[in-house]
């Protein structure tokens, strides 16, 4: 398949027509060149379709999505990737979507993202997640690079920070990491600090590539090769950095503003998932933590693993009562090391909770993103897993690593 | 809600034969006959009218007259080929309602049947309906097993 | 004649039945047919906004799904439009408006609450059913008051 192909999209879904977003589903599908496609299903299927696939699920509709996942399995529908998608607090739903996900996922090769909407859901929301579908689907090629070559540049413009990597000959040579202010100029300052150390010039660079929530504006003003969305990027920077490309792997990144996990076979995401609506379950619980214990975040893991979680009790996970909760506990006795581990312990839970349910943990499991750095964190998530966490060298680096890792397919062409 | 020059109430009925006499066809040739500003669309379960209100009561209802108890009517709310709707702009798959359409599409000829009966005035059979088994008799069922 | 509800509310067999013996059925069908002919509303397929769940909270709460709330605001008003209803047992294949099993059972109670004359039975499976099913319909629409203000064929 090229980049200009039209990528067909089944949607596996309950509800969605019923609750004003089907529109919005529609628009993001077209804003990648995507269409939506309504598996062909045998009639008579539907009959037994309970029982055969397993779940007996009250509502018909549900029983629909199996069928479909089904008809998607056997190829009756020639599809491209599968996008799962149900009412958020449904619970019928919920154990449906999730049993169909993994059947998809167990019996095919196409990349499925699974999600629950409100009517709240726009198509802005759904954007990266369809962007990586619809990029799985359309660049495998390019997704089973394992070498950076050549004389390329990655920048990933996050929410909180910017990081930039000058790679060559499939060694980091330069990096640049600063706060994210205004998007280009942040771009730019991590951009020259990567190059200063490299001892390049701009002009030298063969292909950048971009990701973040600024890919395009900086992708635009960089003239980057490739712009792609970070749940492709980070899996391929994660499994690259964990040196861990064949075979499965799980792929948790910890960002300033939301965070992914991602299932990846073989370099290539298989399910994923993208949290963003809490930010109890991002990076900035820590940063919050970090402002009200007085010291930098970079000092924060390490008071962290010193600490006991249990010696406070948060009665929320939200970055505003939580917070509060932490405070109080301070003053009531409890040390700075205790509330630190408390912190840690509450973002890997909420990320445990809210996001690990909707992919299949499979080891290794590679944590990555800024969060990573925080020593606290993968200890949390490793007793919380009850499994060994593997933090890469750079694994703050890890979108930017991944873009300048791609687009060094861009220097060949 | 409609608007202006939306007044004149186009609408779409479904009108599903389950005749001996009739055949989706003659009711086609029917409308075909006797009005202009209709649109049919023959699908695999019956017949789409589409057109003002008024004109489509009147072909309908004259079709429903060529064998009163075995053609059935329901009002749509897509008209046919609606592309929001349509099998072939939705990829495939076809729309949610036509499952249910053609189980009950099924049970017609009963239904058929029984509004003939109705209106000869046969009596109504007093129907069996399953009954849960008694523990007693159970648990003979049971002792007589052992 | 009686404005009846019927359930499942996209029947063609309940509909028909109902027109038949000279009443008027509230089926979702027309209500679709408003939703779609709305001008200025683009949200395919079936005109359905955000705004939708947002009137369902009449019916239901805000902690129940989005997509039952958005079903209610459409079957809501038509119940309480109804003078009379049918409900007819679940059937197997009902996909779609009647495809939530949540909606489905809030929808039954809403009717079942309403003050107004209600049959309730179930599909029928051999002829000697159908006959009973078709008696018992018919026999409760022609038992059904003209509706106040309603006599309008």
């Amino acid at each position: 398949m090229n980049d200009e192909a039209v990528v067909k999209v089944a949607l596996v879904s309950c509800g969605s027509e019923y609750a004003g977003v089907h529109g919005e589903l529609e628009s993001v599908a077209s804003s990648v060149n995507a269409t939506l496609i309504y598996p062909e299903i045998d009639i008579d299927v539907l009959d037994d379709i309970g029982k055969e696939f397993g779940i007996e699920a009250a509502s018909p509709d549900l029983r629909l999505m199996m069928a479909r996942a089904k008809s998607v399995v056997e190829g009756l529908s020639d599809v491209d990737g599968v996008f799962i998608t149900s009412c958020f607090r449904c619970a019928e739903a919920a154990i449906v979507r999730n049993e169909v996900r993994r059947y998809i996922n167990k019996h095919s090769d196409l990349p499925v993202i699974s999600y629950s909407f409100t009517e709240r859901t726009t198509a802005a929301t759904l954007l990266t997640r369809m962007e990586a579908l619809t990029t799985i689907a359309r660049r495998r090629h390019l997704l089973a690079r394992e070498k950076q070559s050549g004389l390329t540049a990655g920048i990933d413009s996050g929410s909180t920070t910017t990081k930039a990597v000058v790679m060559k000959n499939n060694e980091i040579i330069g990096s640049g990491w600063v706060p994210t202010i205004k998007v280009i100029d942040s771009a730019r300052e991590a951009f020259d600090e990567a190059l200063e150390e490299a001892g390049v010039k701009e002009e030298n660079i063969q292909a950048i590539g971009t990701t973040g929530y600024g890919r395009f504006l900086i992708g635009e003003h960089f003239n980057a090769k490739l712009i792609q969305e970070e749940i492709t990027v980070n899996s391929k920077g994660a499994v690259y950095l964990a040196d861990t490309q064949k075979g499965h792997a799980t792929v948790i990144d910890i960002g300033g503003m939301d965070n992914k996990a991602i299932s990846v076979d073989d370099g290539i995401p298989g399910m994923f998932t993208m949290g963003g609506i809490c930010a109890g379950a991002s990076g900035r619980f820590l940063d919050m933590t970090a402002k009200r214990l007085g010291v930098d975040i970079t000092e924060l893991g390490a008071l962290a693993v010193k600490g006991m979680e249990e010696n406070v009790d948060m009665n929320s996970y939200c970055i505003v009562f939580g917070i509060q909760s932490l405070v109080n506990s301070l003053a009531k006795g409890a040390t700075p090391e205790d509330v630190a581990a408390a912190a840690c312990h509450s973002v890997v839970e909420q990320i445990f909770e809210q996001q690990l349910q909707e992919v299949d943990v499979k080891e290794p499991l590679i944590l990555v993103g800024g969060s990573s750095l925080i020593e606290g964190v993968p200890k949390a998530l490793g007793e919380l897993l009850k499994i060994d966490v593997l933090v890469p060298s750079n694994s703050h680096l890890i979108g930017a690593v991944g873009s300048a890792l791609l687009a060094s397919g861009f220097v060949e062409e | 809600m409609r608007t202006a020059e939306d007044n004149e109430d186009v609408i779409t009925k479904l009108v599903v034969t389950s005749s001996d006499s009739v055949l989706p066809i003659d009711a086609a040739m029917k409308i075909y006959e006797s009005s202009t500003d209709i649109v049919i669309k023959e699908t695999c379960f019956g017949t789409m009218v589409t057109g003002p209100r008024e004109s489509v009561d009147k072909v309908v209802k004259e079709i429903v007259d060529l064998d009163r108890n075995h053609i059935f009517v329901k009002e749509r709310g897509f008209p046919p080929g609606d592309e929001r709707r349509c099998r072939a702009s939705r990829g495939g798959g076809s729309r949610p309602g036509f499952y249910f359409l053609k189980e009950e599409a099924m049970m017609l000829p009963m239904i058929g049947n029984a509004l003939d009966k109705y209106d000869r005035n046969v009596p109504l059979k007093e129907t069996e309906h399953k009954k849960k088994l008694e523990v007693k008799e159970l648990q003979d069922l049971i002792e007589s097993t052992l | 004649m009686a404005k009846v509800i019927i359930y499942p509310i996209n029947s063609l067999i309940l509909s028909d039945l109902v027109q038949r013996f000279g009443h008027t059925p509230l089926a979702m069908m027309e209500k679709i047919k408003e939703k779609i002919s709305t001008v200025g509303v683009d949200s395919p397929p079936l005109n359905i906004t955000a705004e939708e769940p947002k009137h369902g909270l009449k019916y239901a709460a805000v902690e129940v799904p989005a997509g039952v709330r958005g079903r209610m605001s459409i079957v809501g008003p038509m119940i309480e439009e109804a003078d009379a209803g049918i409900i007819v047992g679940e059937s197997p294949t009902a996909f779609g408006c009647m495809g939530c099993a949540r909606t489905n059972e809030l929808t039954k109670y809403l009717i079942r609450n309403r003050d107004i004359p209600l049959l309730e039975l179930d599909f029928p499976e051999t002829d000697d059913e159908g006959q009973e099913f078709v008696y018992r319909i018919a026999e409760f629409l022609k038992s059904l008051p003209e509706a106040e203000g309603e006599a309008t064929e």
